[in-house]
């Protein structure tokens, strides 16, 4: 399996490697506090810097709204849970997220991850552009966070589902960006 | 009518700086965007533009300097040129001005989809 022979590949190629490593809901607070660490950590290189930054803010926003399991602050409101990673490479660095969804959300997200896989650059631009046009907040619908993450990355989206029972799946998805 | 002044911050959201000036028709939009509630925040901005348009019925110019805005801010942004557009359609003066860094390939790309999704010339000035 391609996926199996990649996470090998990052294994051995991995560079002092961990940046950030979180689990657990994503609030406001941790979204900052993330975002500072990686504006701190790749400081000398701004041009990816920026980009790693705008990537985080999508998936993050993506666990928060999306995850099948939430948790709730002391203000009452609700935040999604997940886990996150931010590693460095030769060449590339790599975030990795992962969270539950509900099954009968499998099929719309595996279709999201899909059809932005197929498209080339320009494509993905237009429909970046038929999304926006349409209401947000539908899961695997109207959102186009996803499609902004793959613009940005300019690097097609790994991803893998894991059925862990009847009603839950861990979502798993890996995205990769170039350091030049 | 009156001026629409926002300070912006950046703290754990990232508000930008907006100055929308009711005698001028010069409105901008300056810093980051990434809120909380991102249609409480623009909804006003929205509705200050579409009074002018109605009320004032003046020349206008949006000068954006965002040097950074999630998805979620770039659909109220694309609300407001979608006002833009169809005041100049209705033969309004309207002028857009987008400052961007020059580094920042990423962002020339969305200016050019916001051209292509509006149809509104959008100056491009890179810094």
């Amino acid at each position: 399996m391609e996926f199996a022979e990649n996470a090998l590949q990052m294994y051995t190629d991995v560079v002092d490697s961990t940046i950030i490593t979180y689990n657990g809901p994503f609030d406001a607070q941790v979204l900052s506090i993330i975002a500072e660490n990686i504006e701190y950590s790749l400081s000398n290189n701004p041009r990816v810097s920026k980009k790693i930054f705008k990537i985080f803010i999508e998936l993050a926003q993506n666990i928060s709204y999306y995850s099948a399991e939430k948790q709730v602050n002391e203000e009452g409101n609700y935040f999604g849970v997940g886990i996150l990673m931010l590693r460095e490479f030769k060449d590339h660095y790599s975030f990795s997220t992962g969270n539950i969804i509900e099954s009968k959300q499998v099929l719309p997200v595996l279709q999201k991850c899909e059809t932005i896989n197929i498209l080339d650059r320009e494509k993905l631009r237009q429909y970046k552009r038929k999304l926006r046009n349409m209401p947000s907040g539908v899961p695997g619908g109207g959102n186009i966070g996803l499609v902004q993450v793959a613009l940005t990355a300019d690097h097609p989206l790994e991803y893998d589902v894991i059925n862990l029972d009847s009603e839950k799946s861990f979502y798993i998805l890996n995205v990769r960006v170039n350091k030049s | 009518m009156e001026n629409l002044e926002i300070e912006g911050s950046h703290k754990n959201f990232f508000i930008p700086t907006v100055s929308f000036n009711a005698r001028t028709g010069i409105c901008q939009i300056s810093g980051e965007s990434f809120l909380e509630d991102t249609v409480e925040f623009y909804l006003p901005l929205i509705d200050w533009v579409d009074e002018y348009i109605n009320t004032v019925k003046g020349p206008i110019a949006l000068i954006i300097k965002l040097s950074y805005f999630n998805t979620s801010s770039s659909r109220s942004l694309l609300d407001i040129l979608n006002l833009l557009r169809d005041y100049e359609e209705a033969g309004g003066e309207v002028v857009v001005n987008w400052h961007f860094d020059e580094n920042d390939i990423d962002m020339e790309e969305d200016i050019d989809d916001y051209i292509i999704d509006t149809g509104l010339e959008i100056n491009k000035i890179p810094l």
